[in-house]
């Protein structure tokens, strides 16, 4: 080891913040394991709080390939691992006939043709007719490679079985071919919103790391960082407006990227102060469930004094 | 440094989270690279590789907190030599106090603790119980009778500095010995006492349940109805839209020439179950009304093609009002709307054929979940007779003991004429096993 584990998590949380993602230092330590142990990181948290852009990062942090598998229900083996190139296969057979011909020339007897038959290469199975997905590529590409699998939630279980392998020896078995090893292990980055629970079997083959909604100085960072534009005293109201309308019950919270979406609404507004008037009036980019608005609308005038309060508080200090 | 590492697994499985021994494995190599020097990188890192749900990760940081907390408590230094009543003490313990270093005192501790068979601490409330036997094998009572001496011969009104000293140190052992049963519960105990409670719960008639304790319940609840779900919803992947398997196609018609002659399916298509369950919220049931109403809820959270309906008299269906709601409002809500009434089961039945008779197939399962008591009221059986003929099986659940069927008002033989099947079912226990029977014929 050359350097400290603290220093190391220290340069990449700077590093992803040159990259514009701002990271608690739970997030710093979480990749900073998954790439000393080599280990894939499974992400859960509420949709909107940057688990995809995680990986996304990572990959222009470490400087890697970024190859990406949107899981679906249905999604097979056939879609995610490799497939066969039917169509190309057929023609083969057809130009084996006629070259068998030729092989098969001036053989005497059954057993002499089979012979020949035999020595006759076959490469109808073979990495000529192979197509490779999404995680073939990962294990194959050279130069190493961040593997975004996103939404496993949203796969049925047959397919966790299939990752199984793939996450924990960094391989795949080929039936036709044997099995594939990874020279280079990816850093696999799984994501999940919880719409059903992860198999036990999975889940112990990874890291775990939950991202929560972050705290006011946190998101206070991250849209400063992502909309720089914003001026301090609105950026810190409008977080402030958002923390306080993540305390209501709502069906859908706003997270970070609807914060920032917000912030941009905001800005291409030209307003310089939030009020009332202006919070009613793009509430929509905040919150998408009409019930959610309405609940909102009510409580807007606390919710903006409030804001605005703290935040005055704050630039005295 | 392994050990320590190894315990507090142990310590983690406790409470209740769970950590297999590839994760220990993990967490060791982790430790390998970070350390054990920096006390709050450590926590991070052993959450991430440990706990693997934010339910987990709670408990993960609370008992982190809990097992590294042990701070050593300074020992006062007194000058020997001026305490001149020293004679007078001849107990071991106090010279141990005395003269012991912190190192001793534990290893006494230790040793006292496993006589008293401290392994053998299972729930919290046996805390006080062990602090006290182990005291008491340390010798506590020998030096408190020693210190009343001491006080009464005295004759001034101050104690004397021995007493003084005596007096601190024992005080200082007692809170080290509860610290070192609480770390030994941690280690051996049910720390959250909830093996405990669910054996209970699970045996216990449900109308007994405090409703104090409905929290704990729904969870036990929600718990068996998602492990039965997941556990025969598999079956299900099987009944997914067909599709043209391309690569078993072509294998299987490599022997004719590449000529595709035989397809194969990926997927038989079959059509999805429905279940129906109709729940008594009538006063008679009363005590059971929100266990049921409970086991209904946490059905619709785990099975999607499922209906709901109450009645007292008058049949009504909560299914949208489930959807999407918190459990107490959604249970709430349906008492107060159909609950407490005087009980019909026959207008109820009428009802239900006039709502639903259409959509019942030989597909569909009928659940009903009810005393049977119909205050003497036209009990209406042939409508039974028409569900049962056109619905593929129909279950009653009877909350009652099957001594008390056929009782007073109750109609239960008239209508179980008509059922595939009936239950009893007045705990979690039982009820668990009638939804497994149920999930595994429904589907």
């Amino acid at each position: 080891m050359t350097d400290g584990p603290k220093k190391i998590i220290k340069d990449i949380t700077k590093g992803f913040a040159k990259h514009g993602y701002i990271c608690s230092e739970q997030i710093a330590t979480a990749v900073y394991l998954a790439s000393e142990l080599e280990k894939p990181i499974l992400i859960e948290g509420p949709p909107g709080v940057g688990k995809t852009e995680l990986a996304n990062t990572a990959a222009l942090y470490f400087k890697k390939e970024m190859i990406r598998l949107q899981c679906y229900e249905g999604l097979d083996e056939s879609k995610a691992l490799y497939e066969w190139r039917y169509g190309k296969q057929l023609l083969y057979t057809q130009i084996l006939k006629e070259q068998m011909q030729e092989v098969l020339e001036g053989a005497k007897g059954l057993k002499e043709s089979l012979d020949r038959l035999m020595k006759f290469e076959d490469i109808f199975f073979s990495e000529d007719f192979l197509e490779t997905r999404p995680l073939l590529e990962a294990l194959t590409s050279e130069k190493g490679s961040v593997l975004l699998i996103d939404e496993v939630d949203k796969s049925d279980e047959e397919f966790e079985a299939l990752l199984l392998e793939i996450l924990s020896e960094f391989q795949i078995s080929i039936p036709e071919l044997g099995v594939r090893k990874a020279d280079v292990k990816p850093l696999v980055v799984l994501t999940s919103n919880n719409s059903r629970e992860i198999g036990d079997a999975l889940k112990r083959r990874c890291l775990h790391l939950y991202i929560p909604f972050p705290d006011a100085k946190l998101e206070r960072q991250i849209v400063q960082a992502r909309v720089p534009e914003i001026t301090e005293s609105m950026q810190i109201q409008l977080v402030n407006f958002v923390q306080g309308i993540r305390e209501l019950d709502l069906k859908k919270l706003p997270a970070i990227s609807e914060t920032i979406d917000w912030a941009k609404t905001v800005i291409l507004l030209n307003s310089e102060e939030l009020d009332a008037k202006l919070a009613e009036d793009t509430l929509n980019v905040l919150l998408k469930h009409q019930q959610d608005i309405e609940v909102v609308k009510k409580e807007i005038p606390a919710l903006v004094s409030s804001a605005t309060e703290t935040s005055d508080g704050k630039s005295l200090n | 440094m392994e050990k320590v590492l190894t315990d507090f697994v142990k310590a983690l499985r406790n409470s209740n989270v769970r950590v297999s021994p590839a994760e220990t494995i993990d967490a060791v190599s982790v430790i390998d690279s970070v350390g054990y020097e920096d006390k709050e990188l450590l926590k991070r890192t052993l959450s991430i590789v440990l706990s693997k749900t934010p339910d987990e990760k709670d408990k993960f940081n609370a008992c982190f907190d809990d097992f590294f907390s042990d701070e050593i408590k300074q020992q006062a230094s007194v000058d020997m030599d001026q305490l001149s009543d020293i004679k007078d003490i001849d107990s071991d313990l106090a010279k141990k106090l005395l003269e012991g270093s912190q190192g001793e005192l534990m290893l006494s501790i230790a040793d006292a603790a496993e006589e008293a068979e401290i392994r053998e601490i299972r729930y919290f409330t046996q805390r006080s119980v062990f602090t006290r036997r182990i005291l008491e094998k340390m010798g506590v009572g020998k030096l408190e009778d020693e210190l009343m001496q001491l006080g009464s011969s005295r004759e001034d009104e101050l104690p004397s500095d021995l007493e003084q000293e005596l007096r601190n140190q024992l005080t200082n052992l007692r809170e080290r010995v509860s610290d070192y049963v609480q770390q030994q519960f941690l280690l051996h105990g049910d720390v959250s006492g909830e093996q405990l409670r669910e054996q209970i719960f699970k045996s216990m008639n449900m109308a007994q349940i405090d409703r104090s304790y409905l929290n704990e319940v729904h969870s036990l609840v929600r718990k068996m109805a998602k492990k039965l779900a997941n556990l025969h919803s598999r079956r299900k992947k099987n009944f997914k839209k067909g599709k043209l398997d391309i690569r078993k196609t072509i294998r299987d018609n490599w022997v004719n020439q590449g000529i595709l002659f035989n397809l194969s399916w990926a997927y038989k298509k079959v059509d999805r179950p429905k279940i129906y369950v109709i729940c008594d919220v009538s006063g008679s049931v009363g005590a059971y009304a929100r266990f049921m109403l409970m086991f209904l809820f946490s059905l619709t959270e785990v099975v999607s093609k499922l209906r709901g309906f109450v009645f007292s008299a008058n049949l009504g269906e909560v299914t949208n009002d489930f959807k999407d709601a918190k459990l107490d409002e959604a249970i709430e809500k349906a008492l107060q709307k159909h609950g407490g009434g005087s009980t019909d089961y026959g207008q109820a039945l009428t009802d239900f054929v006039s709502l639903c008779l259409d959509e019942i197939d030989n597909k569909t399962t009928v659940v009903i979940l009810g005393d049977a008591r119909n205050n003497f009221g036209p009990e209406k059986a042939h409508l039974m007779k028409t569900i049962k003929e056109r619905s593929k099986q129909v279950f009653w659940l009877n909350p009652e003991g099957k001594y008390r069927w056929d009782t007073g008002d109750s109609v239960m033989t008239k209508y179980s004429a008509y059922c595939t099947k009936v239950f009893q079912c007045g705990n979690i226990d039982q009820l668990e096993r009638v939804v497994s029977t149920l999930l595994k014929t429904a589907i």
